[in-house]
């Protein structure tokens, strides 16, 4: 039971992480269906962090510069949106398209590069192992592991919606998802604003994908990218009506889907039924594509979502 | 030497092929309520686009007291106090009301913060001042468009503009609101406000402006006092000729009844309320029955359950007898229904397609141009097409093979009305068929639905522009939230009747 | 409009052709830059490796042997591009092909191994399974308006994990390892027929008639879109939803029936792979096979014609084939699918490009129009 909640609480910081990076990005009117990607290199560049620092540094300075360098990276790697999509006016699900798959095969390039090197040709994997330091992260109450992260996903969400809604950043960002020819005319650059929206996007993208890869596990083999959590993030997203609390209690329930599949085994209800792994595998994706069926059909998706904004056309 | 808040002198803008501003100068005075007068395509919008900064002319210059100015951006023009109120407005709306008047100019506090406080009380304080009521904490979708209007206008006096353009304000409003702007527009004045007021509708010149300025194909045709001119005078400068303000056309040989409509109530895609409610009418061979009323009332809607474009909540549709309430759209069109949409861009065409397979939209599956195995029979296809450009004198670049995007506005509204009126219907239904096009195509137009009229169809009209309803037509429905509030003979109706009637002032049980 | 500056930028084809080449030299470059951080001095060797592909086999039968090879698994990868393009055509982003992939390969699998059905049996069971995918796709687009991605993302998903569960039964799996039963060895009648093209190719066993009936498939795609009806009204329901429904098109219906293609053409698409023999499918996969995606690149690198699409795939089957062949104690094979994704994202800034081309034609055209009329008011509207 405790281990559910652990797992629910994690899944759902990544969700929530991820999904409000998410709504940044399509709320300036950027469509950011390259997520999945973005944690994929966040994961990266944090992983890489855990992998290379000393240990000896202490944990503070270790999770600060874990979560600095996994923002870093997504945020680099979500320039390939802003500018294909921004300056390019590109078709942005196939941008998004391409950065996911340009994530995984780059990470995996990258790592086995690292390892092939390191080891002089024995070690072809594509796995970062991080054990000692994924441990600082953690502090043990009983048999609760209480995650950093999890403090910072609920900072996240806070900081989310003081800029959204209480400063004017908020306001103009909004502006531009909703009527960009509005927020021109007002002297707001809408270039500007959707460039932060998409960045802010790949820096909580980002860290939600180092937060992903160290839920459960202490080495990732980023052949695998993330199997699909940035579009469970999407969903979320979208659940939550591109508002940042009910974005919040979307991921908590996504979260605890995806949790049961790791923990169910711990319930005697649940391991007497006798399923196979794979349903509780899918159960995620099935609840979402529901939740998306009977939520979709008055959509309150920002308006200008996707379409690219161009100064001449008003 | 006279006092001019702005000048723009001997303004000359290119565009490859043709000149769109040539040599044109507008002088405002301060204080004063000047109109700028133009046919569509006239060069109004350019000259306000160069006073903006999103064009910068050849020749000549902007002088704002006096002084030369460069404006490069709209962030020039709003920073020297130049503000607009677009036709189209720039409004969000499921922003506040307040939240759209601060955006850009937003009031925070030195942590960022937004104070929204003190913005609330100068905007009801200056709606009060000038007569602008409207609630600062509610969403732009609930209200209604003269709200979001009077919303625009406090934009630019939150801004503390000094010279104010209303580019066509008056299109979407009722009457009473028309009044209302007016009435706005003279205290703005009288506060000293600049005003310069964008319009082609000559009855709203005369009542409030000052000085007008006429624009004619690019070139500037002069201005003239308004105390010292008359209607017919400036319509004469527009249009270069006198307009003939009415259609030739015989009277009406109304025969049997081709289409029926009873009780039809039309579900609402915006609100709550039903668009249309339980309306009424029939439509006879030989007649133009013209539905009539403000933008929104209903008339959209009415035209949606018409034609099968939404599903009626309730009532009856017969067309030739025939029972066509469930019948689906291309039920409904092969049994000859034309319908002329509203929006050519988004209904009437498919813009990346060829001007053949548009001209073939409402026919491609019949036996003459698709053979029984699902083919498309290319050749005929193109054939017919260039036999309707030929007979319809639509105008492209490449003939049947343009893509339609690429055809004017006009070329494009002629190849749907080719495409509609060639189907050989039993009833035309065309929606504000005019809308945006020149004088020249107008009159076509009008030519077109008066001679279906005297083949023997059966015509609805809808329209938004009063001389259409009055020339055009031989029997006016006008429509008022959803209703049909008077039935009227334009022989013996007056425009000022009409109005009170779109405007919900007066109206009468219908006979059917 | 006068004609004269006619140049061979002009064609449609030419401007498409163009862009992809750009595109395929840009991918090409930038893995080449990748090779070279990794390490410098094999890095030409690497990328000409990749290139040539299996050309690098020292002998003709074998290189044929490859080539075969390669086709076989291009057979699939067009199936998948035509699966995105079609549906493409409709405005629908069928980023599902790949779960419709995953469908066909378990339907054609469990009813070969575990139905001794004969092949034709199996590919129509994959077949229908992509069909069913696409629909359920199109179907929740139409009546709840779930947005195609998102939803075909999520089958993508549920497809792989109810693949791995139903071809791990008992009887398909085999027992020793985490793949499922050879079909030569317990349905030889499941295996598409050769019909002597395999001597063809160093008589290599994989090479069958899926390569033609693949190339078919095309053909057929580009007739029904150009050439009938049904093409007409696919078309203009994608181009235009609104002017598609006032025309009477029943457009929902075509919608459901678009994706219910698409993912025919993708379950096909894997019938046309593991009915070969060439590989079984492994039910310990943790992540979506890439042919779905790799039809993605394919599709827009064809510049979205399926004429075009059987060059891409062939390109894009070369150079993962190729991937194999660089150095492995230095570089990976990886480098083959960084190429193609970046192949996918230069392909997003295609539409860009030939805006590009058209606006530098018009400049062209209208200061040529300037210099040779004298200067007129023209009606602008």
């Amino acid at each position: 039971m405790i281990l559910l909640l652990q797992y629910t609480l994690l899944f759902a910081s990544v969700l929530l992480l991820v999904a409000l990076g998410g709504c940044f990005s399509e709320r300036s009117g950027v469509i950011n269906i390259g997520l999945e990607g973005i944690m994929v290199i966040g994961a990266l560049g944090g992983a890489l962090v855990m992998k290379f620092l000393p240990a000896e540094m202490g944990a503070p300075m270790m999770i600060t510069a874990t979560i600095l360098a996994s923002a870093l990276a997504g945020m680099l790697y979500s320039l390939l949106l802003a500018v294909a999509a921004i300056n390019f006016k590109a078709d942005q699900t196939i941008t998004g398209t391409a950065m996911n798959m340009l994530a995984t095969a780059g990470a995996t390039v990258a790592v086995k590069a690292m390892n092939t090197a390191a080891s002089g040709g024995s070690d072809v994997s594509s796995d970062i192992i991080y054990t000692r330091a994924r441990d600082m992260f953690i502090v043990r109450f009983g048999n609760f592991e209480f995650n950093w992260f999890m403090v910072v996903a609920l900072v996240a969400l806070l900081i989310s919606w003081v800029l959204l809604y209480k400063v004017k950043f908020g306001l103009r960002l909004r502006a531009c998802g909703e009527h960009p020819q509005a927020a021109d005319s007002v002297g707001i650059n809408v270039y500007k604003m959707r460039y932060a929206g998409v960045l802010i996007s790949g820096i909580l993208g980002g860290i939600g994908g180092i937060v992903y890869i160290t839920a459960g596990v202490s080495s990732w083999k980023f052949e695998n990218g993330v199997a699909g959590f940035g579009f469970l993030a999407l969903a979320v997203m979208i659940f939550g009506q591109w508002k940042p609390f009910k974005i919040a209690l979307a991921a908590l329930l996504f979260g605890f889907f995806r949790a049961l599949g790791n923990v169910y085994t711990g319930f005697d209800f649940l391991k007497n039924l006798n399923l196979p792994s794979g349903v509780y595998n899918m159960l995620p994706y099935i609840i979402s594509l529901i939740v998306l069926a009977l939520t979709s059909k008055s959509s309150l998706a920002p308006k200008a979502e996707g379409i690219p904004y161009d100064k001449g056309s008003r | 030497m006279e006092q001019y808040a702005v000048e723009m002198l001997h303004i000359t803008k290119r565009f490859p092929g043709i000149i769109a501003n040539d040599d044109i100068t507008l002088q405002l005075k301060k204080g004063e309520i000047h109109a700028l007068l133009g046919e569509n395509g006239a060069g109004k919008s350019t000259l306000m686009s160069v006073l903006f900064g999103l064009y910068t002319p050849e020749e000549g210059e902007i002088r704002m007291d006096g002084q030369a100015v460069k404006i490069r951006n709209p962030n020039d023009a709003n920073a020297r106090g130049i503000g607009m109120v677009h036709q189209h407005f720039k409004l969000v709306e499921c922003f506040t009301v307040l939240d759209n008047i601060i955006m850009g100019v937003e009031p925070t506090n030195k942590l960022g913060f937004l104070q929204k406080k003190h913005a609330r009380e100068k905007v009801l304080a200056m709606s009060e001042k000038y007569g602008l009521h409207v609630n600062p904490d509610a969403l732009i979708s609930d209200i209604t468009v003269g709200m979001q209007q009077r919303t625009e206008i406090l934009k630019m006096l939150y801004r503390e503009n000094d010279i104010l353009i209303f580019d066509e304000p008056t299109a979407v409003l009722t009457p009473q609101e028309i009044d209302e702007l007016m009435q706005i527009m003279k205290n703005l004045a009288a506060e000293g406000k600049s005003i310069l007021f964008i319009s082609h509708k000559l009855n709203e010149i005369m009542a409030v402006a000052d000085r007008c300025s006429v624009l004619r194909k690019g070139k500037y045709i002069g201005t003239v006092e308004i105390k010292n001119t008359t209607k017919a005078e400036l319509s004469r400068m527009m249009v270069g000729r006198d307009v003939k303000f009415a259609v030739d056309k015989e009277e009406a040989k109304p025969a049997d009844v081709v289409m029926d409509v009873q009780h039809m109530t039309v579900a609402s895609k915006q609100h709550d309320n039903d668009a249309v409610r339980d309306v009424s009418f029939q439509v006879r061979r030989g007649e133009i029955v013209c539905i009539a009323g403000i933008d929104g009332n209903g008339q959209s809607e009415l035209v949606f359950g018409v034609t099968g474009l939404e599903p009626l909540k309730s009532g009856k549709i017969t067309m030739c007898g025939q029972d066509i309430t469930k019948a689906p759209i291309r039920k409904r069109s092969t049994s000859g229904m034309s319908h002329i949409p509203e929006d050519r861009h988004k209904h009437g065409l498919v813009l990346d397609y060829t001007l053949e397979d548009n001209m073939v939209l409402q026919r491609y599956f019949e036996p003459q141009f698709t053979n029984g195995i699902g083919f498309l029979k290319r050749g005929a296809i193109h054939a017919y097409a260039e036999k309707l450009i030929d007979q319809y004198d639509v105008r492209s670049g490449q003939g049947a093979v343009t893509v339609a995007r690429s055809m004017s506005g006009g070329n494009q509204q002629k190849a749907i009305i080719a495409r509609e009126i060639d189907k050989d219907p039993e009833l035309l239904v065309a929606v504000q068929p005019t809308r945006g096009l020149d004088v020249g195509a107008i009159e076509y137009i009008h030519q077109q639905i008066v001679a279906q009229r005297d083949a023997g169809k059966a015509v609805l009209l809808v329209s938004l522009e009063l001389d259409e309803v009055m020339n055009v037509s031989d029997r006016i429905l006008v429509m008022y939230e959803g209703e049909i509030v008077g039935e009227f003979d334009p022989k013996k109706v007056t425009v000022e009747e009409l109005g009170l009637y779109m405007a919900g002032a007066k109206r009468e049980g219908v006979a059917q | 409009m006068k004609k004269k500056h006619s140049s061979i930028l002009r064609f449609e084809g030419v401007q498409t052709l163009l862009a992809s080449l750009l595109c395929i030299l840009g991918g090409l470059l930038i893995g080449f830059i990748v090779l070279l951080i990794i390490e410098p001095s094999g890095a030409w060797e690497a990328i000409t490796s990749v290139l040539e592909s299996y050309f690098r086999y020292p002998s003709a039968k074998l290189q044929l042997k490859y080539l075969g090879q390669t086709l076989t698994r291009t057979a699939p990868l067009l199936m998948c591009s035509l699966s995105v393009l079609f549906a493409y055509k409709v405005g629908m982003f069928n980023i599902g092909a790949a779960g419709q992939y995953v469908a066909g390969a378990c339907a054609a699998l469990y009813v070969g191994i575990a139905f001794h059905m004969p092949w034709w049996v199996c590919m129509l069971a994959a077949i229908l399974a992509g069909a069913l995918l696409g629909a359920v796709s199109g179907m929740l687009k139409t009546f709840c308006n779930v947005n195609v991605v998102i939803s075909g993302i999520m089958l993508n998903w549920i497809a792989l994990y109810v693949t791995n569960m139903v071809l791990s039964t008992e009887g398909v799996k085999n027992p020793m390892s985490p793949y499922t039963m050879q079909l030569r060895g317990v349905n030889p009648g499941g295996l598409i027929p050769q019909m002597g093209l395999n001597t063809l190719f160093g008589n290599e066993k994989s090479v069958t008639i899926a390569i033609p009936l693949a190339i078919i498939m095309a053909i057929v795609v580009w007739v029904i879109l150009n050439k009938t009806k049904f093409g007409y009204e696919l078309k203009a329901t994608g181009y235009n939803y609104h002017a598609a429904k006032y025309s009477g098109m029943k457009e929902n219906q075509n919608i459901i029936m678009t994706m219910m293609i698409a993912g025919a053409l993708a379950g096909m698409g894997a019938a046309l792979l593991y009915l070969t023999g060439i590989e079984e499918w492994e039910t310990t996969i943790s992540s979506v096979p890439a042919m779905g995606f790799n039809g993605i690149a394919v599709a827009f690198l064809g510049g979205l014609s399926p004429i075009g699409s059987i060059l891409a795939a062939y390109f894009i089957q070369h150079i993962t084939m190729g991937g194999g062949n660089v150095d492995l104690s230095v570089y990976c094979a990886q480098i083959s699918s960084l190429i193609s994704s970046l192949i996918i994202f230069l392909c997003a800034f295609v539409a860009f490009f030939k805006l590009a081309i058209k606006n530098h034609l018009r400049k062209r055209d209208e200061a040529a129009a300037a210099a040779a009329l004298p200067k007129k008011g023209g009606d602008n509207a």
